[in-house]
């Protein structure tokens, strides 16, 4: 599935950490974090973004134990697997906040659309 | 650009997540029901543990309906996991007690997933939900008609044997009719 992403890719959201983009041809959403692209069906996709999400910063912050240090993240159906440490995890969290914020504006239009049509 | 979130399913996360987590509520309903099914037949209330069993079947059923219902829309039913169920009870009334309280907690829940459908309007949720808020009014009634019968006949004496067999008696709209 990874050799598959190459073209057609449509940027939804990008900062200077990452980036993600949909491929309308394969309909998946394809993560570019630290050198590494990832594609997901929308619903693991949606399953990354809240396990992202679900990641305790404040106890990464707080527990002094190394092993809180990093949290391990292995997405369904990919080959990848995230080690973030807190910055990693920061970064990610905005990469996949605003990617989904611009998901929803898209949805939004398209409705708007077809209520107007 | 195509809009893959809709293409997947056309309810929202968050319509999506409030109906997971009812599902959960609900498959806890039914292993309360069943622990206290359990506890009303060690304590000789054959009737109310009978009674009890066919609840728990019933809020299982409920829960298979929201589970479908969100596959069939194209969102992820997420089966539940259930911890945390009571086994011990501190009495035949108190069984009871809880039973409605579970009942209220239930309907609340409903309530505030059809006021986020129409604020999201998810009028097709809305819709289904309508059943359910019609099912609560009647788990209510009986739940609360039930706990009547501890005053009405009493505990003294054989009074708890005579409630016991009054329970699986208690039905909706019979004495309206």
């Amino acid at each position: 599935m990874q050799a598959k992403i190459n073209t057609h890719l449509i940027e939804i959201f990008k900062t200077e950490f990452g980036s993600i983009y949909q491929c309308d041809q394969t309909n998946h959403f394809i993560l570019e974090y630290a050198g590494r692209f990832t594609a997901f069906k929308p619903t693991n996709f949606i399953d990354f973004t809240k396990r992202v999400f679900a990641i305790n910063l404040h106890d990464m912050a707080s527990n002094t134990a190394r092993h809180a240090d990093i949290a391990i993240l292995m997405p369904l159906y990919t080959e990848t697997c995230f080690l973030l440490t807190m910055s990693d995890t920061i970064r990610l969290q905005r990469i996949l906040g605003g990617a989904k914020t611009i998901l929803h504006l898209n949805t939004l239009l398209k409705t708007s659309q077809l209520q107007f049509a | 650009m195509k809009d893959l979130l809709r293409l997947r399913t056309s309810l929202t996360e968050e319509i999506e997540t409030l109906l997971n987590e009812q599902i959960k509520v609900e498959a806890y309903s039914s292993s309360l029901y069943l622990a206290m099914s359990s506890w009303c037949d060690r304590n000789g209330y054959d009737n109310s543990a009978g009674y009890l069993e066919k609840q728990s079947g019933e809020e299982r059923e409920h829960m298979l309906k929201l589970f479908r219902y969100v596959n069939d829309l194209g969102g992820s039913a997420v089966s539940p996991e259930v911890i945390n169920i009571p086994q011990e009870f501190d009495s035949f009334k108190g069984v009871f007690e809880m039973a409605l309280q579970q009942e209220i907690q239930v309907t609340s829940n409903f309530n505030r997933i059809a006021d986020r459908c129409q604020k999201a309007n998810d009028y097709v949720t809305f819709q289904f939900l309508q059943w359910f808020l019609k099912e609560q009014v009647e788990e209510e009634y009986v739940a609360r008609r039930i706990l009547e019968l501890f005053e009405v006949i009493g505990e003294e004496g054989t009074g708890r044997w005579e409630i016991d067999k009054h329970i699986p008696k208690v039905s909706f709209g019979i004495s309206g009719e």
